[in-house]
């Protein structure tokens, strides 16, 4: 025992070295784990405000280029009032939240219903970052603002990333500028419809990888990559970039892997918009069950 | 100035720095300079090194909360801070440091002496720092040239912010 107690006291530092270590490797494995604790990250109180009083400073360097984007956004708006609700075609459909559309005749009837099924938050963005190889978004906007976790942003130009973790006022989102094998985007090409998905390479942080588009699709520089709508984390037809290049790369595969010149310019983003999927959860319920059901 | 009023007044200066001078400045992806380990490097010589790891494991902590990076830069810190006593043997000469200066400098260690220690630190806390940064996506070649050119900068960093501050003697 006295032995055993020499033999601690000897090595100590290394213990105590250990010890560190494994706390530190801890943290950063649970903060790979999904769910994960917003104490220890930019969306927590002193880092928070910090963040907020520097970007009051900074934001006035970008006012110029803000302002463009958003009018720019004003008119795309202006054109396209409509398009974030789905529609239903049959009267039963009717809830809270509708807007009717009526026949243009004397008779007046309802021809259709149109349910609500996006809502926008619009939130300030407190910090960012383009060089890591994972990278995060700090937006003011928190739980007691309506965001929670898994809910799409976008900016006025194109995709942005998916919250990931919310305290009261702030929220951090995963950037899509994340070189990891858990952040892919599902896209389809604007024109052909082809699906494919968006990953980024960890290189540019203008540029991505648009993956699995089969090579019967035709595809020519400056073609719109959008979002499919099919990951009930954003809507349809949101731009995620324009092709770049084209990479034939190894001709037995079956598919192309294309260069995107991002839509959204990550190294000056003030404003982002975070998306609420009003019928995700009954998408989410009616797959899973039948997903249980083949099993 | 005490010692220990100098540590805090350094501490939260570079964490200030760190934060939001150099994460702001985008060179390349490969160059992400890291300028606030330097805190580590300059704690006394005679700091024990429970104590010295401690304030390693502070260090990192306050910096992971401002880059959603929990435990990255804490680990790097820690291996660091382990290590600067070995290093600091190995280095010093056979009497010792010069007593009067209390802390690892260029004027206390000899620029060339500084050098090399900062170099060997750096050199370590960027290999652990970005090892566990693109873990699993493993790119052996890209995580070299990130540690290399990476360690250039942060050397170059820490050797103006010395001759900022302690070039009175």
């Amino acid at each position: 025992m006295r032995n055993l107690i020499i033999f601690f006291r000897r090595y100590f530092n290394f213990f105590l070295f250990l010890l560190l270590e494994v706390i530190c490797m801890v943290l950063v494995f649970q903060h790979n784990n999904f769910q994960r604790t917003a104490y220890l990250s930019s969306a927590n109180a002193i880092s928070g405000k910090l963040y907020d009083k520097y970007n009051n400073v900074q934001y006035y360097f970008h006012l110029k280029s803000t302002n463009d984007s958003l009018v720019n956004e004003n008119m795309r708006l202006h054109n396209a009032l409509l398009t974030s609700y789905d529609s239903v075609l049959t009267a039963k459909g009717i809830k809270i939240d509708t807007v009717r559309q009526y026949s243009d005749d004397t008779l007046h009837r309802v021809i259709g219903t149109q349910i609500r099924r996006y809502e926008y938050f619009s939130a300030k963005v407190i910090n960012n970052s383009i060089n890591k190889s994972v990278n995060y978004i700090t937006i003011h906007r928190g739980s007691l603002q309506g965001i929670r976790p898994n809910m799409g942003v976008i900016s006025s130009s194109g995709v942005v990333g998916v919250v990931r973790s919310v305290s009261d006022n702030y929220a951090v989102i995963l950037s899509m500028l994340s070189k990891s094998n858990s952040v892919s985007i599902s896209a389809r090409l604007g024109q052909g419809k082809e699906m494919g998905s968006v990953h980024w390479d960890g290189e540019d942080a203008g540029y991505a990888l648009l993956k699995d588009v089969p090579k019967s699709a035709k595809i020519h520089k400056g073609d719109t990559v959008v979002t499919s709508g099919f990951s009930a984390l954003f809507p349809e037809n949101i731009p995620i970039g324009y092709v770049e290049n084209i990479a034939v790369g190894d001709k037995a595969s079956t598919s192309y892997t294309i260069r995107l010149k991002l839509a959204t310019n990550f190294f000056n983003l003030q404003y982002v918009y975070v998306i609420e999927n009003l019928l995700k959860d009954e998408q989410q319920r009616l797959e899973d069950s039948t997903y249980k059901l083949i099993k | 100035m005490s010692i220990l009023l100098r540590n805090i007044i350094r501490f939260v200066l570079l964490l200030l720095i760190q934060v939001f001078v150099l994460n702001e400045i985008l060179l390349h992806q490969l160059v992400s300079p890291y300028l606030y380990m330097l805190f580590i490097l300059a704690l006394p010589f005679n700091l024990p090194r429970p104590v010295l790891m401690l304030m390693g494991l502070l260090m990192g902590l306050s910096l992971d909360m401002f880059m959603n990076t929990p435990g990255m830069h804490a680990a790097a810190c820690v291996f660091i801070a382990y290590l600067r006593p070995f290093i600091i043997n190995i280095l010093s000469p056979q009497g010792g440091f010069e007593t009067t200066q209390k802390t690892p400098s260029m004027t206390s260690m000899g620029v060339s002496q500084f050098l090399i220690y900062a170099a060997i630190l750096v050199l370590l806390h960027h290999t652990i720092f970005f090892s566990l940064e693109v873990f699993g996506t493993g790119n052996l070649l890209y995580l070299i040239m990130k540690i290399v050119f990476s360690s250039l900068a942060s050397l170059f960093l820490i050797v103006l912010y010395e001759l900022l501050f302690f070039s009175r003697k």
